[in-house]
């Protein structure tokens, strides 16, 4: 749907928008040639391990929350992450997310009166 | 009603026992992420934001600014006894903080910087007290032309003065506003930007932007650089200064409150500035100016007390203009929205409960961190032990619980995520979150305003430079020019405030 823009008189709801798209472009422009004038610019590195085992656990917590539940997919979260990025033994996780999982539920839907979806549980 | 019994009214408040706990609780979770590396005042502030919704509004003020001056005391620790700053305000106190503790000082410096802190956040919070009514008061006549002038100013400020490039800078605070038009446009109810989605007719969600933003994308870039830390451990019977230390410390406080009080009024970066130009007055007015960078005190108290003092002084355009000066106060804002107390010069007149306790509130929590930070400096200290990657788990599950709760929507999740992505990469390539949040709280305001603005003048641009307006700049401008100029004759530059925000 296009936004009607109107005119200074009786500006629309596309008015605002409008300028605004005028200034990110004109800044857009500034940005290049600035990014053109300057000779050697340093290597920014994007996707150490850690950081991209947690953007993908992260993408999974929206799939699976309602599906799966609160409890079971941020357990499973916080599990993953003590296992792949705090490096710690598997089992230790396993207790560590249950009783992690358990203290937030009590203290979110319990005591806080949060509704979290429950799941299969 | 006087102000006085007004006063008395915010101290029934925040000496309940709700008010109280929540004081209490957010003092203690502000001095743990102003400990903890990588985690500052805004990141935990919007950790915890959700929490605050079943709160009454004072509350829940209450407990966020606890969070906001708590994270300013707790950042000294980790400065002084691991030469990391726990957030930007704290760089400086590193330098004389870290030599002191070397030297077996860090109790008695620990010492200065929370006493330091308590004195200029207290005089900071009666500067608040006394300015912002009178100042609401001349704010409630401005019309929508002044208002957008002023926030344009304040954008403007944010730009000329935050750290990195003033270009990057102007785009983020372009898409703030961009983003904030998302949603009902509230003048005409028409959708914009929803793409037909029931849930993006409210508009992005704040709370979900700004954790993803600055909660998401601050953990994600510190997983890169975990490092194991070795912190200096003072005993309690060691914190107690000498009285040659009081005596040394006393003017340096005294000066740094001024200093803190009076830059805080600049917009983006005051509170980074305050503590470089404190140190540099104390450093200039010292009788042992070589002594500075090998734990001189006076370079920790002066430092300190200034960045607590601007804790108040930001507060004033939050509360008597609706505009904020520096991200967390810009959370406060939408914390204040979410409650249906609108921040601005009304806020005085149609909810001074809010104000009055938020006053009280401070004071209290200023006592709450002297007596938290001294005897439990140990255990705040122990908190440095926990691998980070630990901590990480639990703030994401935190964060996820505390955004679905704000409209029990996973689309609040999946935008947390992305925009905490995002958030990473752009700042990976030097762009600031921060201006972004604040013309993302501004946005609704300045669009509005400027079109009842257009509307109300026919459609005259010329609204925008009539006499009042010319009038306002003039002022802010003027004072603006004259607190700069003071920094950069105490030798403070733009580059000091790149270096911080990079720490």
């Amino acid at each position: 749907m296009l936004l009607d823009i109107g005119d200074a008189g009786l500006p629309g709801p596309g008015f605002f928008p409008l300028l605004l798209a005028a200034g990110l472009l004109g800044i857009a422009l500034l940005l290049a040639i600035d990014c053109w004038r300057s000779s050697a610019s340093e290597a920014v590195e994007i996707g150490h391990r850690d950081v991209l085992i947690s953007i993908a656990a992260l993408l999974s917590v929206p799939v699976l929350f309602e599906p799966a539940g609160a409890p079971i997919t941020l357990g499973l979260f916080g599990m993953a992450s003590l296992v792949l990025i705090g490096r710690v033994s598997p089992l230790l996780a396993i207790a560590a997310s249950g009783l992690g999982m358990t203290a937030c539920w009590y203290f979110f839907a319990v005591l806080l009166g949060v509704q979290l979806p429950i799941g299969p549980l | 009603m006087s102000g006085f019994d007004q006063l008395l009214g915010g101290f029934s408040v925040a000496l309940s026992w709700k008010g109280l706990t929540y004081c209490f609780l957010g003092c203690l979770w502000g001095t743990v992420v102003g400990v903890l590396p990588g985690l500052g005042p805004l990141a935990g502030m919007t950790l915890l934001f959700p929490l605050t919704f079943g709160l009454d509004p004072a509350i829940g003020i209450i407990m966020l600014t606890g969070i906001f001056y708590g994270a300013m005391y707790g950042g000294s620790t980790t400065s002084i006894l691991v030469r990391i700053p726990g957030e930007a305000a704290s760089v400086v106190t590193c330098i004389d903080g870290y030599e002191m503790a070397r030297k077996g000082r860090a109790g008695p410096a620990l010492m200065i910087a929370a006493l330091g802190s308590f004195v200029g956040g207290t005089v900071s919070i009666l500067g608040l007290m006394f300015i912002t009514p009178p100042l609401a008061k001349v704010m409630i006549a401005i019309g929508p032309s002044v208002q957008v002038v002023l926030i344009l100013l304040a954008l403007a400020v944010i730009t000329a003065v935050s750290g990195g490039s003033r270009a990057k800078t102007a785009a983020m605070i372009a898409l703030g506003l961009a983003l904030a038009t998302v949603g009902l446009d509230r003048l005409t109810g028409v959708p914009r930007f929803t793409f037909g989605s029931a849930e993006l007719t409210a508009g992005l969600s704040f709370t979900a932007l700004a954790i993803g933003l600055f909660g998401i994308s601050e953990i994600l870039i510190n997983l890169e650089n975990v490092a194991a830390v070795k912190a200096i451990r003072p005993k309690f019977k060691e914190l107690i200064p000498r009285w040659a230390d009081l005596r040394e410390s006393a003017p340096a406080v005294g000066r740094a409150s001024v200093i803190g009080f009076v830059f805080g009024i600049i917009p983006g970066v005051s509170h980074v500035v305050s503590t470089f130009v404190s140190y540099a007055v104390e450093k200039r007015l010292s009788k042992h100016p070589e002594q500075f960078g090998k734990g001189a005190i006076a370079g920790v108290a002066g430092p300190e007390t200034a960045n607590n003092a601007v804790t108040g002084t930001a507060m004033i355009p939050l509360l008597a203009l609706g505009i904020p000066s520096i991200p967390a106060t810009a959370l406060l804002i939408s914390a204040l929205t979410i409650h249906g107390v609108q921040p601005g010069p009304l806020l005085l007149t149609d909810h001074p409960e809010v104000f009055w306790a938020l006053v009280a509130s401070m004071y209290v929590g200023n006592v709450i961190l002297l007596i938290l930070n001294l005897p439990l400096v140990g255990i705040f200290v122990n908190l440095l032990r926990i691998p980070y990657s630990w901590l990480v788990p639990i703030i994401l599950i935190i964060s996820v619980i505390g955004v679905y709760s704000v409209n029990f929507s996973t689309s609040d999740i999946w935008i947390m995520v992305i925009s905490g992505v995002i958030g990473y990469v752009l700042r990976k390539f030097g762009y600031e979150m921060a201006p972004l949040l604040l013309a993302l709280v501004l946005g609704e305001r300045l669009e509005e305003n400027f079109r009842l603005a257009l509307t109300m003048s026919g459609g005259s641009y010329g609204t925008f430079v009539d006499y009042a307006s010319i009038y306002v700049v003039t002022c802010v401008v003027g004072l603006l020019l004259l607190t700069w100029a003071v920094a950069r004759s105490f030798g403070y530059r733009k580059s000091f405030a790149d270096q911080a925000e990079q720490a």
